[in-house]
């Protein structure tokens, strides 16, 4: 448990973070972790209506699922809080594992999964990107799970194994953040959630993604407006010391107008209209992303030789000391901005928690600002090699 | 013992601390309205133009004369604009809607006085570089393009055509076309015309002192920026005469609805009740559109209606994705839904759930500089002053379930409905 205070607002937030993400799923049976985000709205054993009893209170909550966790977190304002720790222990404890909400919850992420992925434009994206990239790490499907039939066919004792697997005090953060005092904090905590049971849940034990050791190229059509390329490298996990270089190297290449490739490619070669390069975000061995849509009349094979030559001048030159100096600027300003909300904090101090350790973000700042432009061309030189490469070519149908 | 079963005792928000903003013009009769609030050292700076597409003559130039503003000034280069703001890890946002040109600014304290400096010579002297323009007009088509491709965005366009007409600036009308008509001195024309000091307010929060005060009057303050103000044109609404509207797109697994009319202006007495009225069919979680078509039916991801205020109309727009086999049967639970709040009283229970959510969204509502700063242009950009609070939080405490039956039977007939539905439905 973590508390944190700030008593310029009146609100609290109340955030518990599972250690349970798409990564813990069954090959055969994928979108489990999401498919609980909707049902842990459904009720639980002693609580009929989750929502109901939160309005009342004055309350808001929602929730996400990640690939590596799934964090729910609520405001309240802050004579309401033990509402918040009432509901969320009960869920804790057990699901209502009602029937009808089973039914309902799976159609709404049918849905769900038409609105976002298949009834969007480059909907499909993403999961053909990670089932490119990944042969062996459950990173191979995208949260909302690999076919729509695995949310079909989820069973009810289906249901129930996942959530007592997973969903357990031994297995979850608390954090409470705004306008609290910890003594407080504690006393209700004993309260509420001391009396549920450790369920002993079983240490993580993934496949290891071998590395890769040759390029991958993948083309395909869709009814889309645009030809649009996607290149994927491999990259380290977040605790890995390099992160931060890495992080800082996509932000060289595309964070800002004033970043290389825009510069170069978007603006003076006129060779793309958009053009990006982020971090997939993952906890274990991630991705590199740079995927970019070429202006009208430019071939996808134009383009990627483009982005491959700034990448390569990324790992003959050293970037300069002012490049470098305004990422980690940029940097500091964004976690400075991220630190006027009590519920950001709430969840960055959770998602750190289960990563490994809350107190991460007193030393982020640090870390970023101790990368040289040395390690910057060396995780450059690692990152962009051919071998570690997956495209893929996403093709107008005309 | 510990009674799981019994909610923990819930107490009313009875103090609700509502810091205002205050008011200062600058030398030239800019108003600037400050909120000094937050415990970090960021500011947020929003300068407001009279420049949305109200004030265009053909379609597309409000919004490339404000996205130009950060393409080069006298002074600097895009490059230039670009990498100051980059370094001082800052931010504008730049933006037009139906009425108002924004360039919004967000920095560390320490840096604004660098960031200012460029800012001011964006707004003051924009030149328009060619290239740059081709650019951004490239950049737009593909975005355009790609929009088009959304069942949401054909529904919302031709909700709009459909409830103004396609003459009206709250439609919109955008075509493929549009951008080879553009021009810059289309842009710069409007430019010369909108953006300038007697145009402008701004609206600072964040951690605001003095000093920033004074950095504002010696970049903003002079009489160098001062134009002309032009009239403000008058349209007329024609809307069509069929209330039902299909837009044909193939090959979709879901299609977009929107049902919705005109609605009372921001002022208008009713205006606050039925706000509330209209989160109980669908603005919350818990509201009557969301328990019925996704928690019980589960058609869709979700379901909302909200009022959508704009300075010279309003209007009521209920709008959901659906699977392609739900479309009927959604459309004809949104009319059951409207209905049962014309013929049944609003339970106690429900009505006070309801109550103290929305309390809770106040208390949101004013928490944080930037959220105060975000109420705040709310009632001012309506020409409204904070007692608009005061009722809003009066008529949530005093409002009965009888009340809002009769405002439903007032304001949402089915029948004065527009409904429009984009997608491949069989």
């Amino acid at each position: 448990m973590i508390v944190h205070q700030d008593k310029t607002t009146p609100m609290v937030a109340l955030d518990v973070c599972y250690n349970v993400g798409s990564r813990d799923e069954h090959p055969d049976r994928t979108g489990f972790a999401h498919l609980f985000e909707h049902l842990m709205f459904g009720g639980s054993k002693h609580i009929p209506s989750y929502d109901e009893p939160l309005q009342k209170a004055g309350g808001d909550n929602n929730a996400f699922t990640s690939n590596d966790l799934t964090n729910y977190y609520l405001t309240l304002p802050k004579n309401n809080i033990e509402t918040g720790f009432w509901l969320e222990s009960d869920r804790m404890l057990e699901l209502a594992f009602s029937k009808p909400s089973l039914e309902v919850q799976r159609n709404v992420v049918i849905e769900e999964f038409k609105q976002r992925y298949l009834n969007q434009p480059y909907g499909d994206v993403w999961p053909l990107l990670r089932q490119l990239a990944y042969k062996v790490h459950p990173y191979q499907w995208p949260t909302i799970g690999r076919e729509i039939s695995h949310i079909e066919q989820a069973t009810m004792p289906q249901v129930k194994d996942f959530f007592f697997a997973h969903y357990a005090p031994d297995n979850a953060v608390l954090v409470v953040t705004g306008n609290v005092e910890f003594d407080q904090v504690l006393a209700l905590a004993e309260r509420w959630f001391s009396p549920i049971l450790s369920r002993n849940v079983k240490p993580r034990n993934l496949p290891k993604e071998p590395e890769q050791t040759e390029i991958r190229e993948q083309h395909v059509i869709r009814e889309v407006p645009n030809d649009t390329i996607y290149l994927a490298y491999h990259m380290t996990d977040r605790l890995d010391p390099r992160y931060y270089a890495t992080d800082l190297i996509s932000d060289v290449l595309s964070n800002g107008n004033s970043s290389r490739m825009y510069q170069n490619l978007v603006q003076k070669e006129k060779l793309f209209t958009e053009l990006d390069a982020y971090l997939s975000g993952d906890y274990e061995p991630g991705l590199f992303i740079v995927s970019g849509k070429p202006s009208n009349g430019i071939s996808l094979e134009t383009a990627r030789k483009a982005i491959e030559r700034e990448l390569d001048r990324m790992k003959q030159e050293k970037v300069s000391e002012y490049e470098l100096e305004k990422v980690k600027n940029k940097m500091e300003a964004n976690i400075e901005y991220g630190e006027m909300n009590y519920l950001t904090k709430a969840m960055n101090l959770a998602t750190n928690e289960i990563l490994k350790d809350a107190g991460l973000i007193n030393s982020q700042v640090d870390f970023y600002q101790s990368v040289t432009t040395e390690q910057i061309q060396e995780v450059s030189q690692y990152l962009f090699r051919p071998e570690n490469c997956s495209i893929l070519n996403y093709i107008a149908k005309k | 013992m510990l009674n799981r079963k019994i909610q923990p005792t819930v107490n009313p928000i009875e103090h609700i601390d509502r810091i205002q903003a205050e008011k200062r013009l600058l030398s030239n009769g800019i108003p600037v309205f400050f909120i000094n609030a937050g415990s970090q050292d960021v500011v947020k700076i929003d300068f407001i133009f009279e420049a949305g597409t109200w004030f265009q003559s053909s379609n597309l130039i409000a919004s490339l004369c404000n996205s130009m503003l950060e393409e080069g000034s006298r002074n600097f280069s895009a490059a230039e604009i670009a990498e100051r703001f980059d370094f001082y890890g800052a931010y504008i946002q730049l933006m037009a809607d139906q009425n108002y040109g924004f360039a919004n600014v967000v920095s560390l304290g320490k840096h604004l006085p660098a960031i200012l400096e460029v800012t001011e010579d964006m707004l003051k002297h924009s030149v328009f570089p060619e290239h740059e323009l081709k650019v951004l007009i490239d950049k737009n088509k593909q975005k355009f393009l790609l929009e088009n491709e959304k069942v949401r965005t054909l529904c919302q366009k031709k909700f709009t055509q459909v409830m103004f007409g396609e003459g009206h600036p709250y439609a919109i009308t955008n075509k493929l076309e549009d951008f080879d008509q553009i021009n810059r001195e289309m842009l710069v024309q409007f430019y010369q015309e909108f953006y300038h000091s007697g145009n402008c307010r701004i609206i600072a929060s964040g951690r605001i002192d003095e000093s920033v005060l004074n950095l504002l009057e010696s970049h903003f303050g002079g009489a160098d920026w001062n134009r002309n103000i032009l009239p403000v044109p008058d349209y007329f609404m024609s809307p069509a005469p069929q209330k039902y509207h299909r837009v044909e797109k193939l090959n979709g697994s879901q299609s977009a609805i929107r049902v919705g009319k005109m609605w009372v202006p921001k002022s208008h007495p009713d205006y606050i009740s039925l706000s509330i009225l209209v989160t109980i069919l669908g603005g919350y979680f818990g509201s009557r559109l969301m328990a019925n078509i996704r928690e019980e039916k589960g058609y869709t991801y979700g379901i909302g209606s909200f009022v959508l205020s704009l300075k010279y109309a309003s209007y009521l727009i209920i709008s959901t994705e659906v699977g392609n086999g739900y479309v009927e049967p959604t459309q004809k639970e949104i009319g059951f839904e409207m209905k049962r709040l014309q013929t049944e009283p609003v339970s106690e229970n429900e009505l006070e759930t309801l109550k103290s959510y929305l309390l809770g969204e106040f208390l949101r509502d004013f928490d944080g500089p930037f959220a105060l700063a975000a109420s705040f242009k709310a009632i001012n950009d309506f020409d409204l002053d904070y007692s608009f609070y005061d009722r809003y939080l009066h008529t949530l405490r005093s409002i009965t379930s009888e009340e809002l039956m009769k405002l439903a039977q007032q304001y949402l007939n089915t029948e004065d409905c527009y409904t429009v539905v984009a997608g491949s439905v069989d």
